[in-house]
């Protein structure tokens, strides 16, 4: 958790409060959500080969029905690839902010069962159970309680859209237990069993990239066991940090806790316009004036902003959604518009706007100070590269076990015998 | 001097940059001067002298500027106390 001091220099934490957590994890995934929202809301869908055009760009698929996978098309494909593989596909343009609103409804129904619920990725939640005992009883139970409430939640929705449910200590382990339960059930992890139960499984379960992947499987490491079998030293040395998180993960060392969200009050500012809107340049200088309005909210004083969201309705019944989090969260107006236009920029809304609605959705502290120094763009861009270095020096060091970074330092930079002007020092970033 | 922000400066870690490195002159039968595993010294660009810090330990270097066979310089200096052959950067 990043830490900010104030000026007069006490520490406080970036969020807005402290968030609850819980070791104790149950994992909730839906598969394919926004195609199940699809297939929700137009009936007979289901039965059919569909796919999602992708958000960003409507020229390739973003996801793919079972139907239409058997029929060879995947994820990624161009809609003319397809087409040539599947005549009878049918195509669908997404609806971002209905999928979104779907997974919120879903987030909102799960905290009826435990306070501690954090949202991974659209059809992706953990919910802490620490502490649920007293009210559920034992682990089976509380995945029971959590199943009948999906069960409610999942009323008008498809029966393909059923979700798999997880539990275990730590977010992996429930990820894992999830991920291998078959269609409305749960696999339950006892608490102690967590590193038989992992060693079995394929390490396509951990988040690795598809090179770090084809490297582990030209090593001949096919499950977790077999990675938490090497010594922990060797994967970080051929892997670098990544490489020790995955063997610590595989390994069950570690249990990530699920961290609750503290339910933000988001700060809106909506612009309907006359007649919808389709040039780019109105729809940006809308942009500005709804930023403008949002940041002269009296509660966003002393707050910068970490996390918006840009929402277009457009003519007809489709939707447009950006949803942006600053890595520098800020209260200047310049870089809070910066990526939103860069998105208008290279995915435009695919028709013309309706209505244009702007929401802070989360907020890092702020004094006047740090936003005069956010304003200093040379100083940020410093910042960013030293950064960048430290992060360098300190995968190289983890790798080779010694500093191979140094600075140099002037020594006697004034001195007639060369080897006097100069001097390297470990750099320990 | 100024240390670098988290690094504690410690005489033991610092190390030097630019120190000399001996080298080993030769003149083969023909006259002609070369550096040994490094090349035939084709030209002789320039030459200095320094001396140095002759209230402690008097160091005493001629330095010559040299072009090699292949049009690489090179610096080289002969330390006029020991008559050992060094190459440095200038």
């Amino acid at each position: 958790m990043t830490s900010f001091r104030d000026i007069f220099g006490s520490h406080f934490d970036s969020e807005m409060s402290q968030r609850p957590t819980s070791v104790l994890a149950a994992c909730v995934w839906i598969p394919l959500f926004p195609l199940r929202c699809e297939e929700a809301r137009h009936e007979g869908l289901a039965g059919y080969s569909i796919a999602l055009l992708a958000p960003d760009t409507t020229r390739k698929l973003w996801q793919v029905s079972p139907h239409a996978r058997h029929t060879g098309v995947k994820p990624g494909m161009t809609v003319s690839q397809a087409i040539g593989l599947c005549p009878t596909l049918r195509l669908i343009e997404p609806d971002p902010v209905h999928y979104d609103e779907q997974f919120a409804r879903l987030l909102s129904a799960l905290t009826a069962v435990s306070p501690v619920v954090e949202p991974a990725e659209l059809g992706l939640a953990y919910v802490g159970t620490a502490g649920l005992e007293g009210i559920y009883g034992s682990a089976v139970k509380i995945v029971a309680a959590i199943k009948r409430t999906l069960e409610c939640w999942n009323v008008g929705m498809s029966e393909a859209s059923s979700f798999r449910l997880g539990w275990g200590a730590g977010k992996f382990t429930a990820w894992v237990a999830a991920s291998r339960a078959k269609r409305s059930e749960a696999i339950v992890v006892p608490i102690g069993e967590e590193q038989k139960f992992l060693a079995s499984q394929p390490i396509a379960v951990l988040p690795l990239d598809p090179d770090i992947h084809r490297r582990l499987r030209q090593l001949g490491i096919r499950t977790l066991g077999a990675l938490a079998a090497l010594p922990e030293e060797a994967i970080a040395a051929q892997f670098g940090s990544v490489g020790r998180r995955l063997w610590l993960l595989a390994a069950g060392r570690i249990t990530e806790p699920v961290v609750g969200r503290v339910s933000p009050e988001p700060i809106v500012a909506a612009l309907t316009f006359f007649t919808p809107v389709g040039e780019r340049e109105l729809l940006s200088h809308s942009l500005d004036q709804l930023i403008a309005r949002a940041l002269r909210h009296p509660r966003r004083i002393g707050w910068r902003v970490h996390a918006l969201r840009l929402r277009a309705d457009l003519d007809g019944s489709g939707s447009w959604l950006a949803t942006i989090l600053l890595k520098d969260p800020s209260a200047d107006a310049m870089r809070i518009a910066a990526p939103l236009k860069i998105r208008l920029e290279q995915s435009p809304p695919t028709g013309a706007v309706e209505r244009l609605v702007l929401e802070f959705t989360a907020f890092a502290p702020g004094t006047a100070e740090l936003q005069l120094f956010a304003r200093d763009a040379q100083a940020a861009a410093r910042a960013g590269q030293q950064r960048a270095l430290q992060s360098a020096a300190r995968e190289i060091r983890m790798r080779i076990k010694r500093s191979s970074l140094y600075h140099i330092i002037e020594v006697q930079p004034w001195s007639r015998l060369p080897e006097r002007r100069y001097a390297l020092i470990d750099y320990e970033p | 001097m100024v240390a670098p922000a988290r690094a504690p400066l410690r005489i033991d870690r610092l190390r030097a940059v630019n120190a000399p490195k001996p080298v080993v002159l030769e003149l083969d039968a023909s006259g002609v001067l070369s550096v040994s595993k490094v090349g035939k010294i084709e030209a002789i660009l320039e030459t200095w002298r320094i001396d140095d810090e002759w209230w402690r330990q008097p160091i005493s270097r001629g330095y010559m500027e040299v072009m090699l066979e292949g049009g690489k310089r090179l610096v080289l200096f002969q330390d006029l106390i020991t008559g050992e052959w060094f190459s440095q950067m200038p």
